[in-house]
């Protein structure tokens, strides 16, 4: 990945211009590079073939990593092709550093490694086959020069670890923090993401969910006190944090208003019991109940400019995940009003599984019209949420909880209830417009939640 | 207070100025005419057949244009049936659109004479607008992390620029009194919620006329270029 400014730390690779056995003139564009709003054409500085693209278009490289492989004689292809699947040491040679077949080394390497403060994490091809397994290779001697991230080296002699035992999984055996760790028998964290598919009213009875995407998630248990930074130290935002500061920021700007609503949901929870044996899950299900709601309240779906209200075509709901390494990213439910719930649970297993792995279109989380916040995983009875820029109402959901209810006639009950609460952009969304809203979503959840599946 | 070319080349410039071809078309432009010249200069420069970097300060018809990256997504119409012709072209950045009463400068310049710094040249090209709005009176601001430049925390300028072997071409966008609402039809630089304007909601009857003469000298003294333009002055 060349450097195409001093302070550039990673690109992004838009385009291969070439396909892997195609001959390359000296001078000729081999792909295109973008950082930021500028392109720059990758030529090639030789005649030859490029023999493999180790970087796939769309991912992101730190600057000075191998994206793919050029070699001079035809021949020569198959050889680094052959040669790629077994990790190799003379990776001085820069025709032909340690390499994978392009194929399946593509999708090893995209790992869900945050974007720029660790983006050396962003797996060379030796990183993804070692990663395979850790396990197996315990104890690696590195003899001559050490290649270390400054947080390794850091960690290392924090927890007393000789980087000469550690084996490195970053670009060209770089030695990482989690290899530290690892080597010190820590275990490594695995991604969590705190809000999305954890029923919000089942916390307590069914603490895990069987979907793919489950995985990804460690019971709320582990969560206490996540950091990003040891105490004493100042830990500089990533992209993701500082783009969502951006918007924070932004969302200031914006004359909001909170509303809120204590649902009663025994019938949607005996609802989702039914069908949760179908692989419906709960974000599918109230991301539908809003969806359906949405539709008949166009207002609450809408978001302004200056000088308009805009309307949009669709009814997406987004969901707010956060991600392991900080930040959050919300992708989409498209159209959540008329896709049926089961396709919305696949779905929504499918924009987890690759929020995690960074492998998001933009198309998937920023076309959301309406934003959806669930911490009842965690047990919260209430929260407020911030509004996204570019649109008119995000509904934080809390956790339901058995209360006792004093019914009209005087009867006293104990119900399952759940607070939610809107926060809208008073210029297009006014009180009443998020009451009945809350209103008609409240009917559908309390009182038709089989409405849900039809 | 505005600049008398035909002095400036006559009189030649410091030493240290380069001497820039200067294109500034009378009539609105053909974006694909526009697309082609840079092209074509951009192939000039790099076969070294010529020396001299080229400007051209032009306004263009109603279109849109997507980066090379962009995502279709940012359109809010059926990109089979665009209001307007849309072009996908070889420059950074997502979708943005181009309409008469916007002041278009595209730059075809080596880089190499420069700073190889791709960054370094898009802060210019903001620093640039800045200049024009402070001799406007106007104070234009930048945003970290987001290429283009702010009034009042609207967006009245895009930049998106494309390169090969350091030699540049595309450039910048900036809305002196254009109609506003072919924006609604896009999200302008993928950027959601982001409000755009244009320099006569802050001067009022200001023209491209008016601006034009300000950019080039702006332009001249930020990348230090001494203008060749014979034919229009």
């Amino acid at each position: 990945m060349p450097a195409l400014s001093s302070t550039m730390t990673e690109g992004k690779i838009v385009e291969w211009l070439k396909q892997p056995g195609e001959k390359v003139g000296r001078g000729e564009s081999v792909l295109v590079v973008e950082s930021d709003k500028a392109d720059m054409d990758v030529e090639s500085f030789q005649d030859g073939y490029l023999a493999a693209v180790l970087m796939p278009a769309g991912s992101i490289a730190p600057v000075g990593e191998t994206i793919g492989l050029i070699v001079e004689k035809e021949e020569e292809i198959a050889e680094v092709q052959a040669k790629a699947p077994a990790p190799r040491d003379d990776s001085d040679r820069p025709s032909s550093p340690p390499s994978s077949s392009a194929e399946p080394s593509v999708k090893q390497e995209v790992k869900p490694e945050p974007q720029r403060n660790k983006s050396s994490e962003v797996a060379a091809p030796v990183a993804a086959k070692t990663n395979l397994t850790p396990q197996a290779a315990p104890r690696v001697v590195n003899d001559g020069r050490i290649v270390a991230t400054p947080r390794a080296k850091k960690l290392a002699s924090q927890i007393g670890v000789d980087l000469k035992t550690v084996l490195g999984t970053g670009p060209h055996g770089r030695i990482q923090a989690e290899d530290v760790q690892r080597a010190n028998g820590q275990p490594i964290t695995v991604p969590w993401i705190a809000e999305g598919d954890t029923p919000s009213s089942l916390i307590s009875s069914r603490p895990s969910i069987d979907t793919p995407a489950s995985k990804a998630f460690s019971s709320p248990k582990d969560l206490t006190g996540k950091s990003f930074g040891s105490p004493g130290e100042t830990v500089p935002f990533n992209t993701l944090q500082q783009a969502v500061n951006r918007n924070m920021e932004a969302s200031l700007a914006v004359p909001c208003f909170h509303v809120g609503y204590t649902i009663s949901t025994d019938k949607f929870d005996n609802f989702y019991k039914q069908v949760k044996p179908n692989g419906v899950t709960m974000t599918a299900l109230l991301a539908k109940a809003v969806g359906l709601t949405l539709a008949r309240h166009p207002q609450v779906n809408a978001a302004c400019n200056a000088d308009s209200m805009l309307y949009p075509a669709e009814v997406n709901v987004a969901v707010a995940v956060a991600m392991e390494d900080g930040g959050l990213i919300t992708p989409v439910l498209k159209n959540a009003d008329s896709t049926d719930l089961f396709s919305l649970s696949s779905q929504w297993a499918d924009l987890v599984k690759r929020s995690r792995s960074k492998q998001l279109q933009p198309d998937e989380y920023s076309t959301g019209t309406f934003t959806l916040s669930n911490l009842g995983m965690f047990g919260v009875d209430r929260f407020d949420a911030i509004l996204p820029p570019g649109t008119g109402a995000i509904l934080a959901v809390a956790a339901s909880q058995a209360n006792v209810v004093a019914s009209q006639d005087g009867s006293i009950s104990i119900k399952r209830q759940m607070q939610v609460n809107l926060t809208a952009d008073h210029r297009v969304i006014y009180g009443a417009d998020g009451a009945s809203f809350l209103k008609d979503l409240a009917n559908l959840i309390e009182t038709n939640p089989e409405n849900l599946g039809s | 207070m505005l600049i008398d070319f035909e002095k400036v080349v006559s009189i030649g410039a410091s030493a240290s100025s380069r001497r820039a071809f200067l294109f500034e078309p009378k009539d609105l432009v053909h974006f694909e005419t526009a697309w082609e010249w840079q092209r074509e200069w951009q192939k000039y420069l790099l076969e070294e057949a010529i020396a001299s970097p080229a400007v051209w300060l032009l306004q263009h018809q109603n279109c849109y244009t997507l980066g090379r990256g962009a995502s279709e997504l940012n359109l809010l119409f059926n990109s089979k049936e665009p209001p307007h012709d849309l072009y996908r072209i070889d420059r950074g950045g997502e979708v943005t659109y181009h309409l008469p009463g916007q002041l278009v400068v595209y730059l075809v310049l080596d880089l190499r004479n420069y700073q190889l710094d791709l960054d370094w040249y898009l802060r210019q090209l903001e620093q640039v607008l800045i200049d024009v709005l402070e001799a406007l009176g106007l104070q234009g601001e930048q945003i970290p992390g987001l290429t283009g430049l702010w009034l009042d925390g609207r967006k009245v300028a895009a930049i998106g620029i494309g390169c090969r072997r350091w030699v540049t071409q595309h450039g910048l966008a900036l809305n002196v009194n254009c109609e506003l609402k072919g924006f609604d039809q896009i999200i302008p630089c993928g950027l959601r919620g982001e409000r755009i304007a244009c320099l006569n909601q802050w001067i009022q009857g200001l023209t491209v006329d008016d601006v034009q003469p300000i950019m080039r000298k702006c332009l001249g003294n930020r990348f230090n270029l001494e203008w060749i333009s014979e034919d229009f002055h």
